[in-house]
Order: structure tokens, then sequence, then C-alpha cells
């Protein structure tokens, strides 16, 4: 008797797919969460935007403008929120889908499949990229409408230099998922990283406004230039270093940050299978 | 009410004995068996210590941002806030906001979390008073909140040399006074949460207004006039307001009475509508089972 | 009045319900959303459907009934988590609606093991903990978690988290705690459920235990054989009524399916058949030859196999017959549940 289970380059997009839409369905069950992840940023906005008046003459946020070289404050934040939420879709995307799976007992049915385990980490960001999308594009419009967000510049390099970054970060999430997977438990580990990593990548606030013996911790993060680079772009601010420098960075952290991962993520598999590890809760 | 008479005499006689010191030997039972389970947790250090201090960076450094290297910036915050201490006025906002949230994830969860466990049951099943269960669970995080909100002050005189110029015992009435509007609030969502199971909705919407409407790192001024109406009626509004006047500008009592005043009144209703929640939830769960559900 | 320890008159419980279900729901027909057609809940499912029952003191009550039969809605009333839609209940001679808090004084309940006390504590905390819900003097709680620990052969790790316990300690656990209160009247729910046998019977050896202390105890089982053992009397309950009331015994005959005793005797001869069928309680005597070693089978049926059994088997030696094997088919409440309702016990 010969199985049914054929695996063919068509099979693997099938089961990307697959995983995809289970996420997407789940989603869309609880229409609630829907609604109040759409929201989500416009409430983070507000204190924000109200903020920036204080200190800011007719619009104009002249103090920051010291700062980055634009006194247009909500762009400034609009973009980094934006480019924040993909972050957090793809990097802790998948370390709390693992978690998820491992909760709820699904993970050694999935890892019995034939399919690469990475395959489906993937697949498990596709969903949430998706309906970050969503969320951003309700953000942005919501910026135009309410802050008067009006983004120049070269929107084409902008994307180009998002590209490596965000494969970079996929990377990144690998390792990070093998991380999860080790220690189990992760929640608090994942969201003070998380906060710290939205602090000093520059996504709320220019990184040279930090302490000086701050600094160094910023700019030893690749997601800081990626930040600088989008904005340096799109609203023409002052950048840390030159733009092309920047791209090329972000290309060399997506190569290291491929492989790192990868490695990574294999050596888990590995030791997991040597010591059994993976039902247990 | 007299009880239905009977003529059941138990040959193995209930060791039993119900009485105001039996019921108050009960809560007390609740609260240190909430307070043993919380402190088997590890990762309540974190939340407690390490939380206050990170959760205004953003809000801090951005406002470090908006002032410029310069500092030319800050002239502007100080005419509409009423004081260029902008890392204390921020810290006070940012601290009560998580007071609001965590209370509710605590307090508020504390019925539902026992619901999920199973436990909920087997505590009803019981006859102590059941308003008892949310009660003590209430004052384990109140005195853990107490902690949190003392451990903030020291961390932002420490790390980021905030200092706090009012009577500490102003400050401590401001508190005081929030106590029964935050608590009643936390009291009313706990019940509905068991009745509904489904929590983080509401959550998001208490968040989202507080975060929204209460001048957490602005003065509700700066808002246009309808959003100052709908701050009017938001609590936490009053307490960033009479803490920031308290701790930072020195405010005296007669200075510090519009906020406390309303801040009363909210308390009242809260609470009366926090126990008027549990009354509710509690009635509809001895008619329909809902409890024993997940 | 009454002295019952248990005592239900025509309990009702009915559920509302979004979607009409087939069976037990009224109204099933397909009808218009409101507010064209009725209400939602005009649709009721109705769990228990007049449940009436008296337990006496001192005795062993089982509540048998398959999945879904109405078994803890009952019950859930009675230990007054649940408010009846009508009827009357009373537990140690209190109503379980307007002295509920009397009822619970005097009641000892376990319900869905495992689930019901703290990981986080250790078996000694939550026997404290309850002990002081339960209102126990401070001085009486200790003495008596200490001598409950020891009962359950608990002591040992009894300052241990019982997230470290195994499933049968943890059972015990929720036993001790069903007992804190020395209440007259205990309730059951599946106590051996998920249990290994060995857990299991330790567990009925003391529900014997606890009778014969002077408790009442109403049992929930799936297990017949448990029911059968433990139980004075067994209510079965299908579709939120009880279908049958009675000792095992009396069940048993109520179908009036004999003992099947069945011989394998060496030496017969026929004429043997007419002295045993001349025994009382020997009915429907059949036999025939096996084939080899002149051994015949002889089938015979009896209300009661054991009083009848000694005088077949003197009989046949006196005739110089010998019994060379014996077996005994009793019938089991599953015989009378599955004769009662057409389903089996476990679906």
């Amino acid at each position: 008797m010969l199985s049914l289970s054929r695996p063919t380059l068509l099979s693997h997009v099938r089961a990307l797919w697959a995983v995809a839409w289970k996420d997407w369905k789940h989603f869309w069950r609880y229409p609630l969460n829907v609604v109040s992840q759409i929201f989500q940023p416009l409430v983070w906005l507000v204190p924000v935007f109200f903020m920036g008046q204080v200190f800011s003459v007719d619009g104009e946020a002249r103090g920051f403008a010291g700062y980055s070289g634009s006194g247009d404050y909500m762009s400034f934040i609009l973009l980094g929120t934006a480019l924040n939420n993909f972050i957090f879709a793809v990097f802790w995307g998948m370390g709390y889908a693992l978690k998820n799976d491992m909760d709820t007992g699904t993970l050694e049915a999935n890892w019995l499949l034939p399919i690469p385990r990475l395959l489906l980490l993937v697949g498990h960001t596709l969903t949430s990229l998706v309906t970050t999308g969503v969320t951003v594009a309700v953000m942005i419009a919501t910026g135009a409408l309410l802050f008067g967000f009006r983004p120049g510049g070269n929107v084409w390099a902008a994307l180009l230099t998002l590209l490596p970054m965000l494969i970079g970060l996929y990377g990144f999430g690998f390792a990070f998922a093998a991380l999860v997977m080790i220690l189990r438990e992760a929640n608090t580990l994942v969201d003070v990283s998380s906060f710290l990593v939205n602090v000093f990548s520059g996504a709320s606030f220019p990184v040279t406004a930090l302490p000086r013996w701050l600094l160094p911790l910023a700019l030893a993060l690749p997601l800081t230039y990626g930040f600088d680079a989008v904005r340096g772009y799109l609203l023409g601010t002052r950048t840390l270093l030159p733009l092309n420098v920047e791209a090329a960075l972000l290309v060399v952290f997506m190569v290291v940050m491929l492989a790192f991962g990868v490695t990574a993520f294999r050596a888990l598999e590995r030791r997991v299978r040597r010591m059994g590890t993976l039902g247990q809760h | 009410m007299a009880t239905t008479t009977t003529a059941f005499t138990a040959r193995t006689p209930s060791l039993s004995r119900p009485g105001l010191a039996a019921e108050l030997r009960a809560l007390w039972a609740v609260f240190n068996r909430e307070w043993l389970i919380f402190t088997r947790y590890p990762s309540f250090i974190v939340a407690l210590v390490v939380w206050p201090v990170i959760f205004p960076m953003v809000y801090i450094f951005s406002a470090r941002a908006l002032a410029g290297p310069d500092g030319s910036g800050l002239a502007l915050f100080a005419r509409a806030a009423g004081t260029d201490d902008f890392i204390g006025y921020i810290a006070v906002g940012t601290t009560v906001w998580m007071w609001q949230n965590v209370t509710l994830w605590t307090i508020g969860m504390a019925l539902r979390e026992e619901q999920m466990r199973g436990t909920l049951e087997s505590n009803w099943l019981s006859p102590a008073w059941r308003f008892s269960f949310l009660l003590g669970a209430a004052l384990v995080h109140g005195i853990q909140l107490a902690f949190f909100i003392l451990a903030s002050g020291l961390e932002f005189a420490l790390f980021f040399g905030v200092r706090f110029h009012g009577s500490p015992w102003l400050i401590g009435l401001v508190f005081a006074a929030s106590i029964p509007a935050i608590y009643g609030l936390g009291l009313a969502f706990a019940s509905l949460v068991v009745a509904a199971k489904e929590a983080n909705n509401f959550v998001f919407l208490v968040r989202g207004l507080v975060m929204i409407f209460c001048g957490i790192t602005f003065p509700v001024s700066v808002m246009p006039g309808w959003m100052q109406s709908v701050a009017a009626w938001l609590p936490p509004t009053y307490t960033i307001r009479g803490i920031r006047n308290a701790a930072l500008n020195g405010a005296d009592l007669p200075a510090l009475l519009p906020d406390l005043l309303p801040l009363a009144g909210f308390g009242l209703f809260w609470l009366a509508l926090g126990y008027a929640a549990f009354m509710w939830m509690e009635r509809r769960a001895r008619q329909t089972g809902a409890i024993g559900q997940y | 009045m009454s002295n019952w320890a248990v005592e239900a008159e025509n309990l009702v419980k009915k559920f509302p319900q979004k979607k009409p279900a087939n069976g037990n729901g009224e109204a099933a027909a397909k009808t218009r959303p409101w507010p064209f057609g009725p209400r939602p809940a005009a649709h009721w499912f109705t769990a228990v459907d007049g449940v009436s029952l008296q337990i006496r003191q001192g005795e062993v009550f089982g509540l048998l009934g398959p999945n879904g039969a109405g078994k803890s809605t009952t019950i859930r009333m009675l230990c007054t988590l649940l408010e009846p839609t009508s009827g009357t209940a009373r537990v140690a001679g209190y109503d379980v609606i307007r002295d509920a808090g009397k009822v619970r004084q005097n009641l000892g309940t376990v319900l869905a093991g495992e689930r019901s006390i703290y990981w986080k504590l250790t078996g000694r905390e939550n026997l404290a903990y309850f002990a002081a819900l339960y209102h126990i003097p401070p001085d009486v709680a200790r003495r008596r978690v200490n001598e409950l620990l020891e009962r359950m052969e608990l002591t040992a790790r009894a300052d241990e988290l019982v997230e470290k316990y195994s499933t049968g300690m943890k059972q015990r656990i929720v036993l001790a705690r069903a007992l804190l209160a020395r209440p007259p009247i205990l309730l059951l729910d599946e106590p051996t459920l998920g249990l290994d046998p060995q857990a299991a019977r330790r567990v009925r050896e003391m529900v014997k235990e606890l009778q014969v202390e002077g408790h009442t105890i109403l049992l929930t089982t799936h297990y017949m054989e448990e029911a059968d053992q433990l139980s004075d009397r067994i209510g079965i309950i299908d579709q939120g009524r009880i279908i049958a009331l009675d000792t095992p015994a009396g069940l048993k005959q109520q179908i009036s399916q004999k003992d099947a005793i069945k011989l394998e005797v060496a030496g017969w001869r026929p004429e043997m058949g007419g002295a045993l069928e001349a025994l009382s309680g020997v009915e429907r005597l059949a036999a025939r030859y096996l084939g080899t070693d002149s051994v015949w089978e002889v089938n015979l049926q009896s209300d009661d196999s054991r009083a009848v059994l000694p005088g077949v088997i003197e009989r046949l030696s006196q005739r110089g017959a010998r019994v060379v094997n014996l077996h005994i088919a009793r019938p089991t409440l599953e015989d009378v549940f599955i004769h009662l309702t057409g389903k089996a016990l476990r679906d």
C-alpha cells in the first residue's frame, strides 16, 4: 500500500496556503478582536499627537526639527508606527504562533507533517502580514485625514530598502522561534525585549535624542537604520549615515540574519529531537 | 426569613460553624491563598519593578526629542502644562495609566481565572459569602499595586531624577481618593467578564479611552472642547491632574479639592455599580449554571 | 416533616437555547428570526424533566445514566449551584433555594475532580483554605486537616505543590476537601473517573467506610459494576427522567433475566435432570453431550445461583457425577439499562 503523500513544489505552496488560510479564518472568528486590532494604532497615536501639539507652534515642532531635520512630528511617528507593526508581525509573530501551538497542544501534530517546519513558520506570518497591512492602511488613512500626513519623496527607494530588512527579520524570527521553544515560558521576556527594541530602534523618536550613553545601543541595532532610511527617503529627514550606506548595511543584515536564523532553528530541531521536549508544556 | 423546619438530625453533625468571625476568617483565607499563589510565579518581580520604568521611556524620550537639542520646546511645554518637569509630568501619567490597566487585568480577571481553572465552582460550593472571593483578590492586588506605585516613585527619582515637591500625605490622599473609582470598575469588570466569558476587548476599550482622553502625556486643555468633555467623565483624568498638582507643583488641600471631590463621587458610583454587577452575575450564574463552563 | 437526607420532588430544569435542538427542544420547526418570529429564548432545552427521589440517612444511592441524561444538572441543583426551574429539593432538611447556605454547610461535594483545587498551593494549604471557607473553627480545622491527610495517606507529601501530585493523589485531596466539615451528606460525581484500577478500588473502599461511619452518599457514575457494588439503591436517569429506581437486585429482577449456570458434568445421566429440577430455584434445565470423556454441558437458570448451587452439586455427587467446570453468567446493570433504554450505558 502506498502513501498518498506526494511532495512537490506545488504541494508545498498549497501547504503554505493552508496554514495562512487557517490563521485567516481563525482571525475573523473573533470580530471584536479584529475591530480592536484595527483601532489600536489610532488609540496609541492620539496621546502622541497631543504631546506633539504641546511642543509645537502652528503644527511645527521646532525643537524636534533640531534632532530630525524636519518639524513634521506626526509623519515621523506615523511612519515609525507603521514599520513597527510590520516588524512585530514578522519578528514576534512566529514566536507567538509557536507558543500558541504549544499551549493548545497542536505543535506535535503539526511537526509530524512532511513539510519543512520553517515553511510552517513562514505560513504563520502570512496572515498577520495581511492583517497588519490592513491596520497600517487604516492608520495611514487616518493620519492623512486627521493629522496631515503627506509623505513625498522616493517611495520605491523606501520600499526597496525595506525588503532586505524584512527578510532579515524573518531570519531573526526563526532564531527567536527557536528560543521560544527552548524557554517554553517566553511571555515576559518577549514583552520586555520587544518593548526595548521599540524604544531603541527609533520607532517613536530620533535615536539622537537618547542620552549619550544609550546611543551605542541604538546604533548597534540594524532596525535603527531601516527606520532611518525609510524616513530619509520619504520625509527628507536627516539620516545617521548616508542613505546608500544604510541600504547596504541592511542587505548585509539580511544575509547574516537569514544564515543565523536558519542555523539556529535547525540546531534546535536536532536538540529537541534528541531530548524529546516538544510535547511538554 | 425563617429556615424550613426539619425533622432531620444528622448522625454525624457537620463541623461548620457560621458567623461573622467565620466569614472574616474566610475572607482572610481567600487573601492568603491569592497571596501565596502570586508569590509562586517568579515573573511577578519583573511586572512590579521593571515595567514602571521602561514603559514611560518611549514618551519621555519622545518628549526629550520634541524639546529639541537646545531645549527650546520646553518653554512651550511649560506654558501649557504649568511645569517644565516633563519627565515627572509624563511619569505620573503613565503610572496612573498602568495602575488602571493592571487593576483590570488582575482584579478584573480574578473570577474569570478561577472559572477557567475550575476552582470557582469549588469555592461557590462552600457556605462562605460569595463576594469575599472577589474582595479577597482585590485586597491582594491592591497591596501589590501599592508596592508597584511606591517602587515606581522610587525608580523615577533614582533613574530619571524626578523630584517630588509636595506633601506625601496629600499625594497619598489623591491616591486614596482614586481607589474606589478604579477598584469599583475592576469589580464590575470581574463580574461582567464571568458572565460574558470575554475579557480582552473590554480591557482594550478602557485602556483606549484612558489613553486617548485622560492626558497621560499632555495637559487636557490642549484637546478640543468635545474631547475635554469626555475627559471630565473619566476618573483617571482627575487622578492624574491631582497627583501632578500634589507631587510636582506642591499644591495644598484647597487646590486639590476640585480633583478630590469628583473622585469621591465617581468612587461611590463605581463601587455601587461593582457590587450590583456582582449580585447580578451571581444570580444569573445560579439560574443558568454558567460558572461551570469554560 | 420528613427525615430524608436528600429529597427531591419533581425537579425540572430548562435552559434557554438559541437554536432548537432535534429531540428535546420544543418547537423545533424553522422559525423566522426575531422580531418577525418568536424570540430566540422561546426554544427551551429540558435537561431535567421531573426528577423525584428520596434518600434516607446512611444510604448509598447511585445515580446512573449516560452522558447528557441530566445527571450533572440534577446534582448541580442538589448542591445549590443551579436553581431549578420548578420543583423542590431538600438536603439535610434544608431547602436548596431558601437555605442554600445551610445546605452547603451540610454537604460535601466532589465534582470534576482534578480541576477544582489550586495547583500552586500545597495539599495542606488547599485543605486549610477550604476549611476556612466552610466555617470550621481554626483549632478544629487544624486537627481535621491532619486527620484527613493521614486517612488519605498524603501526610508525607502534604507540603508539596498539588501540581506535582499524581491523578490519584489529586483525587484524594479533593475527597479530603469534601470531608473537611464532616458533612452528613456527600455528593460524589464520577469519583473514580480517570483513575487507575488500584486508585479506583481505594476510592470505592473509602465510600464503604464512609457509609459505615454514618454518612449518606449520593454517587453518580458511568461504571455499572461500581454502582452495583456500592449502592443500596440505584436510580437510572435518562433524558431528564428517572426511569427506574430500586435496589440492584430489584432492578435486575425487573428484566426477569435470571442467572445462567453452566456446568460441565462428568458422569451425567439424563435421569439426573429430574432430580435437579426438583430443587427449588432451579429452572429451565437443559443438557447436551459435549462429545468427549462422557462430559455433558448442563445449563440451568435460577433466580439466585449462589443459593441453588450447593444443592445442585450435592445432588450430582450423590448420584456419582462430578462437576469439572462451572460458569455463572449473572445479568448486569448494563443489561438492565439496555433493556430499559435501548442504549448502552457508555455511548
